[in-house]
C-alpha cells in the first residue's frame, strides 16, 4: 500500500495496447492473491477466529511489517509521479519526509502498542482504547470513526482497480475517451464493467477466505513487485536520458527553468478564468507534508493494528532498517524515472498521470521480453490497489463484526456467528462498494485525499497519550479523536465547498498555509490534554497495570 | 509517583520516541532550511549538479535521507532496545460495571 503511487498512471489510456504481457501479469497476480488468501485460511483455521483471522496471532515478521505497516491510501498518493513530472525537482521535498517515516512509523509508538495490546487481550485498534481506559465509549467512538473514513479511502479503490484492469485488456475496444464515466451502458463500458466484477469478486473473495494474513501477504507480495518494477525501469529511463543531469536539463528545455528550482510554478484558473500562476510549495505547505507522511502513516488504524501483530521487540528493529533502504529505494528512483520521463516525453499535458506506464510501453519495445516487463511495471499498480482494499475491508469489518456487533449488540456471539457475520459483512460491503463505483461519482476520488489526513488528526494525538501519559482519562482521548478529525474534515470540506463554487480543482482549505493535518493534529492535542485535565484522574490500578512494571511473580 | 518501579518497556520506549521526535524535528528543520535559502528562487542557470542531483536538492534532500537511513540502521541495531512484551493476556470484561472512567 505504501507503494499505491502508480495507480494513476495505469489508468489512462496508453497510445499503444500493452499486449498480453500485462493481462496475464494481471492474471498471475490475481491467482497468486487468491492463493496466498487459501494458505492464509489453513493458519486460521487452526486458531481461535477471532484473534487468527483479524489479527494473525501475532505472528508478523519484520518483512511483513515493514512493507506493509506503514500503509498509506492510495488516494494520497495517486498523483505523486505526475506531480514530479509537472512541477519537477521541488517535488523531491513535498515526498523528502519518507526519510523519517521509518523511524516515526516503528520508534514512536510501536512498541508500547504491541506491548498494550497484549497486556490487555486487544485485537483491533478500538479494543485497545476500549482496555486501557475501561471505556466502551471510547472504543466505539473509535470504532465508528474509523469506519467512516476507511469506508470512504476504500471505496474509491475500487474505481481504480477496475480501471487498471481496463486499460491492461489487449484487444482494441471502441475507443472510449478515458475518464468517460457516464451514466450509459455503452458498449465501450463493458470492459471497465468485467474489470470492476473480477476486481471486486478477487479482493473480497481472497481477504475473506485468509483475513489478516492474506491482506498482509498480498501487500508483501505487491511491494516486492514494485520494487523490481521500479528499478528496471529506473535503468532504461536513466539509460535512454544519458544520465540524470543530462535528463534534467532536457526537461528544463522543455518545462522552463522552475522545473529545477523551488518553490515550483502552479498554473491555474481562479473564478473568473483567469490563468493564475502561484508556487506550489510554499514554505508553510513544505512544513506541512513534512508532518503529513510522517504522521499519517503511523497514526493509520490500518498501520497500528499491524504493528499491535508483531511477532517481538526485534521484528520491530528489523523493520525499520529494512523500510529505511526500502523507502529509499523506491522513491528517489521514482524522482529520478519522472523527472527524465519530462524530457523523454515532454508532451503529456493533462494526461501527466500515464508517464510510467507510458514509459514502461516504449522503453520495453524491442527489447527481449519487454512486453512482460512492462506487464509487471503495470501490474503494480493493481497489486498495489488490491493489497489496500483488502486491508481497508478488514479494518471495516473486524469494526462492524468484532467492535460493533460483538461488543453491543451479542456479546454472547459464538465463534460460528462471529464467523458467518464476518464473511456476510465482507460481501455485502464489497456488493455496495462495487454498485456505487458502476457509476462513480467524480467528487469520491476527492474525499480520499483527505480521509487520510482526518483519520491521523483523529487518532495520532490519542494513541501517543494511551502509550505514555499516565493522567489520560477516556474523555481526554474521545475529545482529542472527536476535535482533532472534526478539525481536519471541516478545512478539507471548506476546500470542496471553495471548489464548487470556484468550479476549480479540488484543494482543501489550507488555513494560514499549512494543510488541515497540522490545524487537526494542534486541536487535537490540545482537546485531548484539556478534556483529561478537566475529567477526574483515572482509576490508579488501571494505569498501573499498563504503567508500572509486572509485580514480581 | 507510585512506589512500583515503572514499566521497563515504557522506559525505553519513551526514551526511544523522544529520540524519534528530536530527529524528526532536526530532519524537517535542515532538509527545509537548505532547499528554502538554496533551490527557492534560484536562477536555474546558476544550477551545479552533483551526480546528476541539482546541487540544492542533493544537500537538502539525498543527503539528509542518506543520513537517517543509517540513522534507522543505528537505531534499529543498536539504539532501540529488545524487551519482553508480555504474555498474551485473557481480556478484562468490562460489560458488567461500567467504571468511572466511562462517565465521559
Amino acid at each position: 500500500m505504501l507503494s499505491t503511487l502508480l495507480i494513476a498512471q495505469a489508468t489512462t489510456t496508453a497510445d499503444k495496447l500493452p499486449g498480453w504481457g500485462a493481462i496475464i501479469a494481471l492474471g498471475l497476480f490475481i491467482a497468486a492473491s487468491v492463493w496466498l488468501g487459501m494458505l492464509a485460511q489453513r493458519v486460521v483455521e487452526r486458531s481461535q477466529f477471532i484473534q487468527g483471522y483479524f489479527q494473525g496471532n501475532r505472528g508478523l515478521g519484520p518483512w511483513a511489517i515493514a512493507l506493509t505497516a506503514t500503509v498509506q491510501s492510495g488516494g494520497t498518493f495517486m498523483g505523486f509521479p505526475s506531480l514530479v513530472y509537472t512541477y519537477g525537482w521541488i517535488v523531491a521535498l513535498w515526498i523528502g519526509s519518507y526519510m523519517v517515516v521509518p523511524i516515526t512509523g516503528f520508534a514512536l509508538l510501536g512498541k508500547r502498542v504491541a506491548q498494550i495490546s497484549r497486556r490487555t487481550g486487544a485485537v483491533t485498534v478500538p479494543d485497545l482504547f476500549r482496555a486501557r481506559f475501561a471505556s466502551p465509549t471510547a472504543g466505539l467512538v473509535c470504532s465508528l470513526l474509523i469506519i467512516v473514513f476507511m469506508t470512504i479511502m476504500m471505496l474509491a479503490q475500487f474505481k481504480a482497480g477496475a480501471t487498471v484492469m481496463k486499460e491492461a485488456w489487449p484487444l482494441a475496444v471502441a475507443s472510449s475517451p478515458a475518464g468517460a464515466t457516464g451514466p450509459t451502458w455503452w458498449p465501450s463500458q463493458w470492459p471497465y464493467l468485467v474489470g470492476l466484477v473480477v476486481f471486486s469478486l478477487a479482493v473480497v473473495g481472497y481477504t475473506a477466505i485468509g483475513g489478516f494474513l492474506a491482506a498482509v501477504w498480498t501487500d508483501l507480495l505487491q511491494s516486492v513487485m514494485m520494487f523490481a518494477g521500479v528499478t528496471v525501469l529506473a535503468c532504461l529511463v536513466l539509460t535512454k536520458a544519458g544520465g540524470l543531469e543530462a535528463g534534467t536539463k532536457r526537461a528544463i528545455e522543455h518545462a522552463g527553468p522552475q522545473f529545477a528550482t523551488g518553490p515550483g510554478l502552479k498554473v491555474q484558473k481562479d473564478a473568473e478564468g483567469n490563468i493564475q500562476e502561484i508556487a506550489f510549495l510554499p514554505l508553510t505547505m513544505a512544513f506541512s507534508m513534512f508532518v503529513f507522511w510522517p504522521f499519517a502513516g503511523t497514526a493509520n488504524p490500518a498501520s497500528v493494528v499491524r504493528v499491535m501483530a508483531c511477532k517481538n521487540t526485534a521484528v520491530l528493529r528489523r523493520s525499520i532498517f529494512l523500510l529505511a533502504i526500502y523507502n529509499m529505494g523506491i522513491y528517489l528512483p521514482l524522482i529520478a524515472i519522472c523527472i527524465c520521463g519530462r524530457g523523454l516525453m515532454p508532451d503529456l499535458g493533462k494526461e501527466s498521470d500515464a508517464i510510467v506506464p507510458r514509459l514502461a510501453l516504449s522503453l520495453t519495445e524491442g527489447i527481449p521480453l519487454g512486453s512482460w516487463l512492462s506487464g509487471l511495471i503495470l501490474a503494480a499498480p493493481f497489486g498495489a490497489i488490491m493489497a489496500t482494499v483488502s486491508c481497508f475491508l478488514l479494518v471495516i469489518a473486524s469494526g462492524l463484526v468484532r467492535d460493533v456487533y460483538q461488543r453491543f449488540l451479542n456479546p454472547a456471539a459464538t465463534e460460528y456467528e462471529l464467523r458467518r457475520l464476518t464473511y456476510v459483512t465482507m460481501a455485502l460491503i464489497g456488493l455496495i462498494a462495487m454498485l456505487l463505483n458502476i457509476n462513480p461519482v467524480e467528487k469520491l476520488q476527492m474525499l480520499v485525499t483527505f480521509s487520510s489526513g482526518c483519520a491521523a488528526s483523529a487518532f495520532l494525538v490519542p494513541t501517543a497519550m494511551m502509550c505514555y501519559w499516565r493522567r489520560a482519562t477516556a474523555g481526554g482521548v474521545i475529545s482529542a479523536m472527536l476535535a482533532g478529525s472534526a478539525t481536519a474534515f471541516s478545512l478539507n470540506m471548506a476546500g470542496l465547498v471553495i471548489s464548487i463554487v470556484n468550479k476549480s480543482g479540488f484543494v482543501p482549505y489550507n488555513l494560514l498555509g499549512f494543510e488541515p493535518i497540522v490545524w487537526g493534529l494542534a486541536v487535537s492535542l490540545l482537546a485531548g490534554i484539556t478534556a483529561s485535565l478537566l475529567t477526574a484522574p483515572p482509576d490508579e490500578k488501571l494505569v498501573s497495570k499498563l504503567f508500572d512494571a509486572p509485580e514480581p511473580a | 509517583m507510585t512506589a512500583r518501579r515503572e514499566d521497563p518497556v515504557l522506559t525505553s520506549s519513551r526514551r526511544e520516541a523522544i529520540l524519534v521526535l528530536l530527529i524528526w524535528l532536526v530532519a524537517c528543520t535542515y532538509s527545509i532550511g537548505v532547499c528554502y535559502a538554496w533551490g527557492y528562487g534560484r536562477d536555474a542557470a546558476t544550477l551545479t549538479y552533483i551526480f546528476g542531483f541539482p546541487d540544492w536538492v542533493f544537500w537538502g534532500v539525498i543527503v539528509p535521507w542518506t543520513v537517517c537511513t543509517a540513522l534507522a540502521l543505528i537505531l534499529g541495531s543498536f539504539v532501540v532496545t529488545d524487551d519482553d512484551l508480555g504474555e498474551e493476556q485473557a481480556e478484562v470484561d468490562l460489560s458488567p460495571a461500567p467504571q468511572e472512567a466511562d462517565r465521559a
